[in-house]
Formats: structure tokens, sequence, C-alpha cells
């Protein structure tokens, strides 16, 4: 059960820095004033953020069900937003370093809830 | 619309949060405080906890005769019994009754008399607890953020209730106006002054705007049958009780035959409950004990269900036999049980409520920072009065002077209040109304001195007086009983509820007191760069 709280964590933090990232204000506070993504990364990385979210709410229905998952992961996902908030603010590139928790964390999810 | 859309919502967004504001400070305060009012009243009952730190040897079932025992020797002709029995959050039995009214009796009379008619007992030996100090604990709070106080409880809900919808107004046109709400999704940029300020506020609003919008949206809910009274009017005309019974047939009371009957054994009929249920159940009412017409209603938590009601099963006291379970409830009643649980969060368990806490102290901010953004977006009006040594308007003053009282005061309240519960003799006449009043002069107090010096120096007196306050209480508590935090952290599981109390209000003085020296810090800087005398008279707002 908790192991699947702290994957839906993960998830929604990773989700939330991965589309955060692309975004003009801190890509160019990560990379130097005037960059800009190229559109392909910023697909991508949207794309990534996007199911990161889905799977985090999914692991939440997985550990609390259809009826209290859905408020537990929207507590998740404000916690996980203003980490990344503050985050970006101060050190910006951690943010990039650490949205690959996603990855681990997506595949522990995955074998958790697919498990029988 | 002259302005267009966006502008005038953002007229509408200005003025609805802002009349309302300071109200809605208290009201976010004791509601965030409510979700823990079992934790709290338990902490402000220190002569329980020794009680409650030895593991449980009784069952439910043990516990609940011993208790019924009891009752029928100290209140066999009672209206009713409550019993609540020992479970996660509740380490205690605690028993409770209320007599028929006896003729020429006021309210205050009855309820007086009610809060004498209980007691507790430790479930490890079946005997009574030392007698806890008078107090209404956590209740208090509860009841204050929708009911206030000083005043009878409908106009305390009919004012809190207008704040609520003109919060509920605020938010969405606060959403409408924001013209930036994805661009802006994770900005906060410190040290820019109103930019900051803005940023904070769109932080604490936007990221927790589902707990925000459902807390608000809920809370009108939980008393729609006040707020909305034409289609109960329309249908029912003046019998409302009428209504009640038919939509809530479970509430619905039995009358006493007024004939006597023995209560029948109560340990059946929990074994018969914990066999359905799996669990055991955590209340009993007894209503109309040993007459013909007793009835035995069990309750369990509504566990992984977001419904406020919890399912019970109802026995006739007299044969013990099952009479009903809760009924499958209808679409619409499900949904309102939802919706009123939402706001009551009863299903939480330690992670969730510990969420919900976190966001109850956003939505606190959140208001905060709107309150504190209106004075800092107005103050620029008067720039360059305040360059020559003049003085801001008299709207700007009192908003001030107002966000002090609320924003800075109500923590010392709030400390106070908890100072009080330590501090007051226990033998105290009428001690539950000398705390409530503790909190209100504090507060009052407060208030008061912020009106009259609305600077930032009284800014930095109030906070740090809330951050002594606040983080002295687990001195207090070390000074006072024997359950400190060097007790408490290594007790038993029921003392965690005391240390859990006792840690948050130390890091909630030490966020108060952290604000407050950051204000200092501010003062200085300011200070250093321009002249002493015009540094005294901006505030920090301003500067922020």
């Amino acid at each position: 059960m908790s192991t699947l709280i702290l994957g839906s964590a993960a998830l929604a933090f990773s989700g939330f820095a991965a589309t955060s990232i692309t975004m003009d204000r801190h890509y160019a506070d990560i990379h130097g004033r005037g960059k800009e993504a190229p559109a392909a990364a910023r697909l991508r990385l949207r794309t990534l953020g996007w199911l990161g979210l889905l799977l985090s709410f999914m692991a939440c229905i997985g550990a609390s069900g259809w009826h209290i998952g859905p408020v537990l992961w929207c507590g998740i996902l404000s916690l996980a937003a203003w980490t990344v908030t503050l985050l970006l603010q101060y050190h910006p590139r951690r943010v990039m370093q650490a949205a690959w928790i996603g990855i681990p964390a997506a595949l522990l999810t995955a074998t958790l809830l697919l498990r029988p | 619309m002259k302005d267009g859309l966006r502008q005038s919502m953002a007229w509408v967004h200005t003025w609805s949060g802002l009349l309302v504001c300071w109200l809605l400070l208290l009201v976010f305060m004791g509601g965030t405080a409510a979700y823990y009012k079992h934790e709290i009243t338990f902490w402000m009952k220190p002569e329980l906890h020794k009680a409650a730190d030895a593991p449980s040897r009784v069952t439910p079932t043990e516990s609940a005769t011993l208790a019924v025992r009891e009752l029928q020797q100290r209140a066999p002709k009672a209206n009713a019994w409550f019993l609540d029995l020992p479970h996660e959050r509740n380490p205690l039995i605690y028993a409770s009754w209320t007599n028929p009214p006896k003729k020429g009796m006021t309210r205050e009379e009855r309820r007086a008399a009610f809060r004498t008619q209980n007691f507790t007992l430790d479930p490890m030996t079946g005997e009574h607890t030392a007698a806890p100090r008078d107090t209404r604990g956590g209740e208090f709070l509860y009841r204050l953020h929708f009911d206030l106080y000083y005043m009878s409880a409908i106009w305390g809900r009919w004012i809190v209730g207008i704040a609520a919808m003109a919060m509920l107004v605020a938010i969405i046109s606060g959403v409408i106006t924001h013209k930036r709400i994805f661009k802006d999704f994770f900005t906060f940029r410190p040290k820019k002054g109103q930019r900051s300020w803005l940023d904070a506020h769109n932080a604490t609003a936007v990221l927790a705007l589902p707990f925000h919008l459902m807390i608000t949206y809920t809370g009108l809910v939980t008393l729609m049958f006040m707020y909305m009274p034409a289609p109960t009017k329309a249908l029912y005309g003046t019998e409302q009780n009428a209504m009640f019974a038919d939509v809530f047939p479970n509430a619905e009371r039995v009358k006493p035959a007024k004939q006597s009957a023995p209560l029948a054994d109560i340990a059946p009929m929990l074994l018969q409950a914990e066999r359905a249920w799996g669990v055991a159940p955590t209340r009993i009412v007894v209503s109309n004990p040993n007459d013909a017409n007793a009835r035995v209603a069990l309750h369990r938590p509504s566990g992984q269900q977001l419904s406020n009601i919890e399912p019970s099963m109802t026995f006739d006291g007299a044969s013990g036999a099952l009479l009903s379970e809760t009924a499958p409830m209808s679409t619409t009643l499900d949904a309102r049980a939802a919706i009123y649980g939402l706001h009551v969060a009863h299903f939480a368990d330690t992670l969730l409520r510990a969420l919900f806490f976190v966001c109850g102290l956003a939505g606190t901010a959140m208001v905060a920072t709107g309150a504190l953004l209106w004075g800092v977006k107005e103050r620029q009006k008067y720039a360059k009065v305040l360059a020559k040594g003049g003085r801001v308007g008299f709207g700007v003053r009192l908003v001030d002077a107002l966000n002090i009282g609320a924003i800075a005061g109500l923590p010392i309240a709030f400390a106070a209040y908890f100072w009080a519960n330590r501090l007051l003799p226990v033998e105290m006449a009428s001690r539950t109304n000398a705390e409530a009043n503790v909190f209100f002069i504090a507060w009052g107090v407060a208030a008061l001195l912020a009106q009259i010096r609305p600077t930032r120096a009284m800014w930095r007196f109030q906070l740090t007086a809330g951050a002594v306050l606040l983080a002295g209480i687990p001195v207090l508590n070390a000074f006072t009983t024997d359950s400190h935090l060097g007790v408490t952290l290594f007790g038993g599981p029921a003392l965690r509820a005391v240390a859990g109390f006792d840690i948050v209000v130390l890091l909630l003085g030490l966020l108060l007191g952290w604000a407050a020296w950051w204000l200092g810090r501010k003062a200085k800087k300011q200070a250093a760069a321009k002249t002493p005398a015009q540094a005294a008279q901006t505030t920090p707002l301003e500067a922020a």
C-alpha cells in the first residue's frame, strides 16, 4: 500500500518536473537566458509528464480504491507541485536531474499494479 | 462590460475576497485545527494521558459491557446513552447521557447539566480514569469555525455561510482573472515586492485548487438546508422536521413506551455486528434505556468510503433482536453524504489527514497573501505622498491593521487558548467558558493594538509573540503535566497524539518566528538604504 503511495508521489513530482523544465521561463533558468526548448523535446517531455501524472493517479487508486484514491491523488499533486515550484526557484538544475526518479517509480508502480 | 471579462473579474475577485478575508482566516484556521479535534481534546485533558498509555487488554465487547453496567447504576432513566469505544484515534471509553429535560430548564442549564453527565473508563482496568479537567478541547475550535461564538449558532452559521459564498465567488473569479494560470503554474519569484506576494498567492491557491474549491463548496453543502430553505418550505411548509424524517429515516427517533423493560445484554449485539462487518463497532447509542421501546444503535467508521454516514445496526433494546441496518441510500443522498464526508474527512487515515491539514494551512496562506496583496497594491498609490513623509489613506491603514490583527493576532489567540487550558485552575467554575474567553481576549488585545499602531514594528511584535507562545507550548506542557515530549515520544501509541500536538505547535511557532526574523532583516536592510525616519513608516509588505 504505502509503496504505491510513495510511487505515486514520485511519479507526480516527476510528471510535474518533466512538464515544467520545457516551459519558457524555467528552461531559460536552467539552460541560460534566451534559450528555448526544441519543439521535439517539449512534446516528448510533456507527453512523459502527463503519462507520469496518469500513472500516479492509477497508483493512488491501487493504494486506496476509487473512493479515497482520487482525494489522496489531489493532495499528492499539491505537495508535488509545491516541491517542484520551490525547487525550480532555488535549484533549477536539480529539477531536471530529479525528474529521472519517474523512470524507476513508473517501473515499480506498474509492477505493483499489474501484479496478479 | 467596458473593461472586458478579465478586468471585471479582477474587481469581483478583489472585493469578494477582501471584505470577508479576516473572517475566512478564522474559519480556515479553526477548520484546519478541527481535522485533529480528537487529538486536541485529548491533549487538553492531560489527566487521561496516563490511563491511555497502556495497551488495551479488554475487547470492545467487554468495554461496552463495563460501561453499560456503570450507566445502569448512574443513569437508568436517561433519555439516551452515548458510548465511544476505544479505536485508533480514541484510546479510552467515553460515556455520556442525556436526561429528560426538567420543566423550566433553559437551554444553557441543560447544556451545563449535560457537561457533567459523563465519565471516562480506562479500557485496561475497566476503572474510572482520573476526572479530566473541564474543557471543550478541539470541539471549541471545530464549532468556532462555523458557529462562531458569543452569538446564537444560527447567526454564526449565516455569517460564516455568507463569507463562504463570497469565498466561492472569489475562487471562481480568481481563476478567470488569472491570465497566466498555466504559464505561471510553477512560478515563485521571491524578493520582488508585489510580484512575490502575487506569486505566493497564486502558488498557494492554484496548486491546491481542488482542495480550496472542494472545501468551500462542501462547507456550504453541509448547511444547505439552512442556506436554501425554499425547496423544503415549498414541499413541507413549516414542518421541517417532517422533511428530515423523510430524507433521513435512520435518524428517526422512537418515543418511549413508558413501560419499563430490562435492557437486553449488549454483548451479543456487538458480536453480531462485528461478525457482519468484520470490524468492531466504535460508537453505541442506546435510546430509551430500560423502556419497552429501547433501541440500541451500533455504529462503525465508514472506512474506505467518503460518506459521512457511519454504517449502523439498530437492535430492539428489550428483546435484543436486530431491527434494521443502514438502508442503502438513494444516489442523491449518497452524493450528499459523500460531499459532506469530504468536508469532515472522517475517512482520512494518518497520511491523508496530514495532507488535508497541509492543504488547510495552504488555504490560510492563500487568504493571508491575498489580504496582504491588497495593501501592497493600494499602498503604491501613496508612493509620492509617502516619499514626502505623508500618510497613507484610511482604507490602507484599516486593512493593514486588520491584517496584523488577523494574520499575526489569530495564532496568538489559538496559543493563548492552549496556555489557558494548562494554566487556569483545574477546579475553576465554568472553566470551559473561561478558556474560550481567553481566546477572544487575546485576539481582541492583538486586534486593538494593531488598530492603534499598524506598523512594521507591530507585525514583528505580534509575530514574535505568537512564535513564543506557540513554540513555548511544549515547554509549558513539560512544566505542567507528566506527558511532555520526553515521555510521549517514547510512550505507547496513544501518546503519539500528544507528541504530535507538541511538535506541530512547535513547528508553527518556528514558522512565525522565522517570519518575524525575516521582517527584522528587511527592516535593517531598509534602514541602511533609507533614512531611519522613513523606514519606520513603511510597512514590511512594501519592501518584501
